[in-house]
């Protein structure tokens, strides 16, 4: 209570009225610039500041306790991409299979690659976390996972150019008849979804 | 309070008739405030301080009861977990197998496999992208804000069920 009374009424004394030998005021700095990442925000105090009452504001900003991520930075500006890339995708399957063609099978390969890309790396940093796989597993999951892409992705690229291409192959495959169906002479050029 | 104790005190006294400036601080007990960082919180998460201290974990998967939501939504990243293990073998395949694959795809046509046989590896390899698909565009309407309430994505999710199904099995039946 008597520090309450202190602290409330610092504002109307005098500095002269003050008996030096009672009490040493602390001197506080307030650190105003905040910055937005995740790290916790303290004040910092400065020794060779001036005799100063001002009090200890609280800056209205909650301390985050720091995560164990994976990640560093925010998804926010990735999520927009991710779903354009799945709209490219609903337009780009369909086209590539129905008419093949060099430059559809490369954006294919490009979006699948990508798209699966991001897929699984939600499902590792979901399912293979530190506290249940350990340290070291996480971060070797993840770092394999690129490599899968990246190799996914030349194998693709490698096969469009120097082999048949996606939408061919699909449509290579999709015409093989087996032992039962002796009837139907139809080729390869039906379509439709 | 204290203010009181001190006010019958005898020191206090003496101290009021020798002080010619008496503030109304004078009355109080000088308190020195000694400023240091604030602690920073413990990094431990909160799954690992209860590890630590022993405590069980509440079952979750083991009792809850299957629904329509949880189930597409897990089928939803299975199906898309299969097709991306099918573009990996494709991928790794172009490079690493002796033969290109349209001569595996010609082999293929020559041994005259059977049509059932035919027609199911055709349905394994179209209802995970159809389910994928279709289910897709559910979750990019949920995104726009569309069918969001609990009938709207149960009805959606059987809308979706059947597509998926019906378009898997127009595929495999051209």
């Amino acid at each position: 209570m008597a520090l309450a009374s202190i602290l409330r009424n610092a504002s109307r004394v005098q500095a002269g009225a003050l008996p030096r030998f009672f009490f040493k005021p602390a001197s506080v700095a307030v650190n105003r610039n905040f910055s937005s990442s995740l790290c916790p925000n303290y004040a910092t105090f400065n020794k060779n500041s001036n005799l100063n009452l001002g009090l200890f504001v609280p800056h209205g900003k909650i301390l985050i306790a720091p995560q164990a991520r994976m990640m560093s930075g925010d998804h926010s500006r990735l999520w927009p991409i991710e779903k354009a890339l799945s709209v490219s995708l609903l337009v780009l399957v369909p086209a590539a299979i129905a008419s093949p063609h060099f430059i559809l099978d490369n954006l294919l390969a490009v979006a699948a690659v990508a798209h699966f890309h991001w897929g699984l790396e939600a499902v590792v940093i979901d399912y293979a976390r530190p506290i249940v796989v350990g340290n070291v597993l996480a971060k070797l999951a993840l770092f394999l996972l690129y490599i899968i892409s990246a190799t996914t992705l030349g194998g693709l690229i490698y096969y469009n150019v120097n082999e048949d291409g996606i939408g061919q192959t699909i449509r290579q495959f999709w015409a093989i008849k087996g032992s039962g169906k002796e009837k139907t002479a139809d080729s390869s050029g039906s379509e439709k979804k | 309070m204290a203010t009181f104790f001190r006010l019958g005190s005898r020191q206090v006294l003496n101290h009021f008739l020798r002080n010619e400036k008496v503030g109304m601080l004078s009355l109080v007990r000088p308190v020195t405030l000694k400023a240091q960082p604030a602690c920073p919180p413990k990094e431990m998460g909160h799954d690992e301080r209860n590890m630590k201290l022993g405590r069980p974990q509440s079952p979750h998967l083991t009792i809850y009861a299957p629904q329509l939501t949880s189930m597409l939504s897990i089928s939803h990243r299975a199906t898309g977990m299969i097709l991306a293990g099918y573009t990996i073998m494709w991928g790794l395949g172009a490079v690493v197998l002796p033969d290109s694959i349209s001569c595996y795809l010609e082999d293929l046509a020559a041994a005259n496999v059977s049509s059932i046989l035919l027609c199911g590896t055709k349905f394994m390899l179209a209802f995970p992208m159809t389910y994928h698909f279709w289910n897709g565009i559910r979750h990019l309407m949920w995104d726009m804000g569309l069918f969001l309430t609990l009938k709207e994505v149960y009805a959606t999710g059987y809308v979706m069920l059947i597509l998926a199904l019906g378009s898997a099995i127009a595929l495999v039946s051209m």
